[in-house]
């Protein structure tokens, strides 16, 4: 294990996604830079966050669970190929790849919904 | 890789860095050798990319006449008709570092008490340090009535001979399991290059079989040449009892000497005499030996185990060559008892290259080899043992939350998608 340094780590995924790497890190960035602007605007529209997150939440539950049962396809193997907590606890966290990516969507989407109307509809104080 | 690829990613991997890495910062030495490596398999290209970055007055030179580099840990997946001949197939050209002079000839003479190398065409290359890295011949001719051209007819399937022959290994298997029968399996009795693939064909073949509801049709019988199917302990009791369960029968002390493709015999020497097999398939594992240009030299083991074959002369912990001190072994034609496999040179290339920036820093050379050597052992499609182990034959996993003997969808998610990036990082030098 001590030899796999993110450094090492950094050209495994190189070589084995290419310029995919790039693309990917780049949408993870959009994405992230996307959530904390949304939730400024929430705050600053002083609109509870409560609805966006739990939307975001059931997303990511719903997405990683649909492609739990995709990610073994991926490898070219079938769902039956999962056969202990190991194999399981792998396939979950890929899956929670495209899962919180499909939640950061969702709570974007949500979110801005939610900052818009209170532009409407201000909340009286 | 393009400058603006390498930027982001020099910034990336620097960013990653300073978030903690443990990477240990590789030693350079500004020695003006030459060095001359031969051969540019997995081994002659990591050695190409480490030396390059951590010798930089070096002149390094790098004879081989192929042009295409094979990622043969593939070969197995292409068996199972699961990836193409062009998943494992690279360009050398695209590995070979700036600055590294590419010979495009075969090394045909070895002179280690001249120090030089010539080459097919009759150049002559003096150096200061050889690396031979030469890789090693499938001879399928030593068993009678064999030929690379049988692959693929007749029953007949081999996936060491290349990607080509793995995609026609895996249409065998498909009529095999289609029409029923005989299929025998086994390894000669040489020294080999990843030992775990006769054993992954076989499983896979039983797994083929058993999806395509056809499994009560085909017999299948392992034929190991020595008294175990595994060299090491625990691997070849999960094995057998892998294969007692799966219905897969194992004769012992059985090596392939002949083969009559027309009638579809395999004659087989045992302790007891010749025996004679019909079958219906054969996955043959040809014998392995040093190339011609390694054996006529004073290079190979002069007695031994491995005098044999030819397998050069080598120091197991340093792989350096005992009777010519500036002339080191690596990849499949090092004579060490293990470490014909990608995994090997992955240990190997780092020890041997920072002993000798070490040396010719004026340091102490301290690096050794462990014997470290990894089969990700295909037991069916989508599972895998991923076993590692050293000289001695101790289990040693790399990742402490795999068990090595369990058949698990993690071990073939690392066979089936990390393997060809990191071996590509290691051709680099990189990982």
């Amino acid at each position: 294990m001590a030899d796999f340094d993110p450094v090492t780590l950094y050209f495994i995924l190189y070589e084995s996604l290419g310029a995919w790497l790039f693309a990917l890190a780049g949408a993870a960035f959009l994405l992230l830079v996307g959530v904390i602007v949304t939730a400024l605007r929430l705050r600053r529209a002083d609109r509870p966050a409560r609805k966006p997150v739990m939307a975001a939440i059931a997303a990511t539950v719903l997405a990683t669970a649909v492609f739990f049962f995709m990610v073994p396809g991926w490898t070219l193997a079938g769902i039956d190929a999962l056969s202990g907590a190991v194999d399981i606890l792998f396939a979950t966290l890929l899956a929670l790849v495209p899962g919180i990516a499909a939640g950061a969507i969702v709570f974007m989407l949500a979110a801005g919904r939610c900052a818009a109307r209170s532009v409407r509809h201000p909340v009286a104080t | 890789m393009n400058r603006r690829e390498l930027l982001l990613g020099a910034g990336a991997a620097g960013a990653l860095s300073a978030l903690g890495a443990s990477s240990t910062r590789a030693q350079v030495s500004s020695a003006r050798a030459r060095i001359v490596i031969a051969g540019a398999g997995a081994a002659g290209l990591s050695l190409a990319s480490r030396l390059s970055r951590q010798m930089e007055n070096a002149t390094i030179t790098i004879i081989d006449a192929k042009r295409a580099h094979h990622f043969q840990p593939g070969y197995t997946l292409i068996g199972a008709g699961l990836w193409q001949p062009s998943d494992v197939t690279f360009r050398n050209a695209d590995f070979i570092p700036s600055g590294v002079e590419w010979i495009e000839e075969s090394v045909t003479e070895f002179d280690p008490d001249a120090n030089r190398v010539a080459t097919a065409s009759g150049r002559v290359v003096d150096y200061d340090f050889l690396f031979a890295a030469t890789g090693l011949v499938l001879d399928y001719r030593r068993i009678d009535g064999m030929d690379e051209s049988l692959i693929g007819k007749d029953g007949i399937a081999s996936i060491y001979a290349g990607p080509d022959a793995a995609a026609a290994s895996f249409r065998e298997i498909e009529s095999f399991v289609d029409k029923g029968g005989v299929g025998l399996f086994g390894r000669p009795s040489s020294e080999m290059k990843c030992a775990g693939a006769p054993l992954k064909i076989t499983f896979i073949a039983d797994d083929r079989a058993r999806r395509k509801g056809r499994r009560g049709n085909v017999e299948l019988i392992y034929n190991a040449h020595a008294g175990t199917v595994f060299a090491v302990p625990p691997v070849n009791d999960k094995v057998r009892e892998m294969f007692a369960a799966r219905d897969v029968a194992v004769n012992y002390n059985h090596v392939l000497t002949a083969i009559d493709p027309g009638a579809k015999k395999a004659t087989y020497r045992t302790e007891s005499g010749d025996v004679t097999l019909d079958y219906d398939f054969i996955h043959v594992v040809p014998p392995m030996r040093a190339p011609d240009a390694i054996i006529n030299s004073p290079l190979p083991w002069q007695e031994g185990a491995l005098a044999a074959d030819g397998w050069i002369e080598a120091d197991k912990t340093t792989l350096r060559h005992p009777r010519f001190a500036n002339v080191f072994a690596v990849g499949d034609v090092a004579g060490v008892p293990r470490g014909k496999t990608a995994a090997s040179v992955k240990w190997q290339v780092p020890v041997v290259v920072d002993n000798l920036v070490a040396e010719t820093a004026g340091r102490e050379p301290t690096a050794t080899y462990n014997g470290y050597t990894s089969c990700p052992m295909v037991t069916a499609y989508g599972k895998a043992m991923l076993i590692e182990f050293d000289y001695d034959g101790t289990l040693i996993p790399s990742f402490p939350f795999i068990d090595p003997l369990g058949e698990r969808w993690i071990s073939w998610l690392i066979e089936e998608k990390g393997l060809k990036g990191a071996y590509r990082a290691m051709l680099r030098g990189r990982a």
